[in-house]
């Protein structure tokens, strides 16, 4: 049995039962998991629960075909990592081609020997391994009391013990999973991959040039300048957290103004989720997914520099009365200013009712002055305001809503690739909450 | 002015047809199988290789609009890549296509360009009829003035036919997926241009028929037996890719 294939959990999608017995025999005889798939829709489903080592597919299915299913698989960020191999019994030069084409590492060919099949699985697996790096487990709460903690996790036990050498000054150096403990540092390989985790939750991640390598912006040496890059960035880190903190005693003051109001209690939070959703269906990263979040919760916070009974107000606005309403967002930039470290807030809270053809306010920008981020917020604030009754309206169904935005978006005054994120975040929790997850 | 199109493909400024059919797997094959015993492969499109095009439309749609007529010019970006890439832009030379269709016939002139100057050219720093144009250049220039940039893309494996200076070519497309493209300025760093979220797939083949002049025998045939075999008429990969970005489809 290999090394690379103990362990590994599998996920067959083949609609012959009984080839995908003989597949999970063969397969589970060489020590790995074996889950399977009868038709395309199955096989999607096991693999974004199981996150399998690698996925064995066949192209004829019952409700699709395996090059769609591949296609969705590399589509999507959370399984695109995920190595597949196509089998079947397709064997035309471009079967194989439109299979390779579609992301998969490696297409078989039925019937196939079993020596080549796990000789195939073993060279997709060495080859995915080497770019994949150790997962970290969930953080704990990190204190700030004593040394801060370093783990390192290079493949080379030399160059690992030089490391945690060089570190030992600065660092109280801790085996990876070391339970309880928080980690501020984590120090791998330069091609190591590891999983991000959002803001500043995570420890900082330092790659670490191989031997004779060079180093750059992202990839620091292995001698004596590691302590002090290690020590400027758990720093900065920290310095990140407090900010945060700043940030999150602005919305602590924010929600409880709104929360007054029972109609609008926990509107801003759903803004927020909502807009974080459109940001993860564009693909934003997630420093950029923070800076949303956070900008949504703030947006309307230039309300609490308004009388109260304009605020809260169920009544028509006079023109007068609206003029002052939409002050809000220049009050709200005012009120941030002061704060230097949200400086990357301010254009959401300015813009988030500016409209790409300039009909928005306050300062009729048009859609080159409108950043991305704004955009999504805008998106986000107006469709969560759909979704709850009005004094004039009832509350519009998620779809009826997706819609009203679509004929906004005709208009000209929503950007369609955010209201296209959007539809597809509420596809997205509608299939969740059809299936229960 | 600068002059992007400093190679360009030769304008293919006659009008010619074009049909689209959406076929069955099954289907598919048999018109490859027609296709490939009276013609060779296209040489210019590496068999099964991912098209990646990114189409633009002005702030009030005026493209989209005049396609849904039947009569638009048509501004879109054409790239090829082995593997299917998640962002556009991203190859050094970048096909920029002008199609300009009515309802019969359409015509088609390509530049070559490199990939880092279409924010350059979708600020209007760039003369496209300087590199040779037959005059869809200056159409092409107003609808850049307009505020054209890239709003929809669509991705497919291609496997073409055609025959000796693209008298007759057949084509079929794979995996078809629209995406939406989240472009927000023109400045120099826009590209490359992560797209998406995917609209939606396609999922059976898009068969097309382009040809000059009169079809021989043999594709007159394949065309009459298509014609009769699947849904004809098909709206442009555009205008599709449009009407799931506007919401068009449920109207």
């Amino acid at each position: 049995m290999s090394d690379l294939q103990s362990g590994t959990n599998v996920v067959v999608v083949e609609d012959d039962p009984a080839s995908a017995d003989v597949l999970q025999r063969r397969l589970q005889a060489n020590g790995m998991s074996v889950s399977i798939g009868r038709t395309g829709g199955d096989g999607l489903a096991l693999i974004r629960e199981l996150h399998p080592d690698l996925v064995l597919l066949d192209v004829g299915l019952p409700d699709t075909d395996g090059y769609d299913v591949c296609l969705q698989v590399k589509s999507d960020s959370a399984t695109s990592d995920i190595p597949v191999i196509f089998l079947s019994a397709r064997g035309d030069v471009f079967d194989k081609v439109r299979g390779l084409s579609c992301g998969a590492s490696d297409y078989l060919t039925k019937p196939f020997h079993p020596a080549e099949l796990l000789a195939r699985v073993d060279a997709v697996l060495s080859q995915t391994r080497r770019v994949r790096g150790p997962r970290l487990a969930k953080q704990p709460d990190t204190t700030w009391a004593g040394k801060p903690t370093a783990v390192v996790a290079l493949g080379d036990m030399t160059r690992r013990e030089r490391a945690e050498q060089i570190l030992g000054p600065k660092f109280e150096v801790i085996a990876a999973g070391a339970e309880g403990r928080a980690v501020d540092l984590l120090v791998v390989d330069a091609d190591a991959t590891v999983a991000n985790q959002p803001g500043n939750d995570g420890p900082v991640v330092l790659r670490v040039a191989s031997a004779g390598a060079a180093t750059g912006a992202d990839i620091v040496p292995l001698n004596d300048e590691l302590v002090r890059i290690a020590d400027l960035a758990v720093r900065e880190r920290q310095l990140g957290r407090d900010v945060d903190a700043a940030a999150d005693a602005l919305i602590a003051l924010a929600t409880a103004f709104e929360s007054h109001d029972r109609s609008t209690a926990g509107h801003s939070e759903r803004v927020a989720s909502r807009a974080v959703a459109i940001a993860k269906a564009l693909g934003l990263d997630e420093a950029t997914c923070q800076t949303i979040r956070v900008g949504a919760l703030l947006r309307d916070i230039g309300n609490t520099k308004l009388p109260l009974g304009l605020v809260r107000s169920r009544n028509e606005l006079t023109g007068p009365e609206r003029k002052q309403i939409e002050q809000h967002p220049a009050l709200g930039q005012e009120l941030l200013t002061p704060f230097r470290p949200l400086a990357r807030l301010l254009p959401i809270v300015r813009s988030h009712h500016e409209h790409l053809d300039g009909s928005g306010y306050p300062d009729g920008l048009k859609a080159p002055q409108i950043p991305l981020e704004v955009r999504i917020v805008a998106v986000a604030d107006r469709y969560e305001a759909l979704r709850i009754a009005r004094a004039d309206r009832p509350a519009m169904s998620a779809d009826a809503a997706v819609q009203i935005l679509q004929q906004s978006v005709q208009r000209g005054e929503l950007d369609a690739a955010v209201v296209a994120a959007l539809a597809t975040s509420v596809r997205g929790q509608d299939r969740g909450e059809a299936t229960g997850s | 002015m600068n002059q992007i199109a400093e190679n360009f493909a030769q304008p293919e400024s006659m009008p010619r047809h074009e049909d689209r059919f959406i076929a069955s797997e099954e289907l598919a094959r048999l018109v490859l199988r027609t296709a490939g015993s009276h013609l060779q492969l296209a040489q210019d499109d590496r068999p099964y290789q991912w098209s990646t095009t990114a189409y633009c439309d002005t702030y009030d749609w005026s493209i989209y609009h005049a396609a849904e007529a039947g009569k638009a010019l048509r501004l879109r970006f054409r790239e090829y890549h082995r593997t299917r890439p998640d962002e556009a832009f991203t190859s050094a030379r970048v096909w920029l296509e002008l199609k300009e269709d009515t309802v019969d016939m359409s015509r088609k002139e390509r530049f070559e360009i490199a990939g880092d100057v279409v924010p350059a050219f979708l600020r209007g720093e760039t003369d496209l009829t300087a590199g040779g144009s037959a005059g869809l250049g200056l159409k092409a220039a107003a609808l850049v003035k307009a505020g054209a940039r890239p709003v929809v893309v669509t991705q497919y494996n291609r496997l073409a036919y055609a025959a000796p200076k693209d008298q007759i070519r057949i084509t079929a497309d794979h995996n078809l997926i629209y995406l939406a493209v989240p472009w927000t300025t023109n400045d120099d760093d826009a590209v490359p241009v992560r797209i998406g979220p995917i609209l939606a797939r396609e999922t059976d083949v898009v068969i097309e028929m382009k040809w000059f002049g009169e079809l021989p025998s043999w594709a007159e045939e394949l065309h009459g037996y298509l014609r009769q075999r699947a849904p004809a008429d098909r709206p442009s990969k555009f205008v599709v890719a449009m009407r799931h970005l506007l919401g068009a489809n449920k109207a």
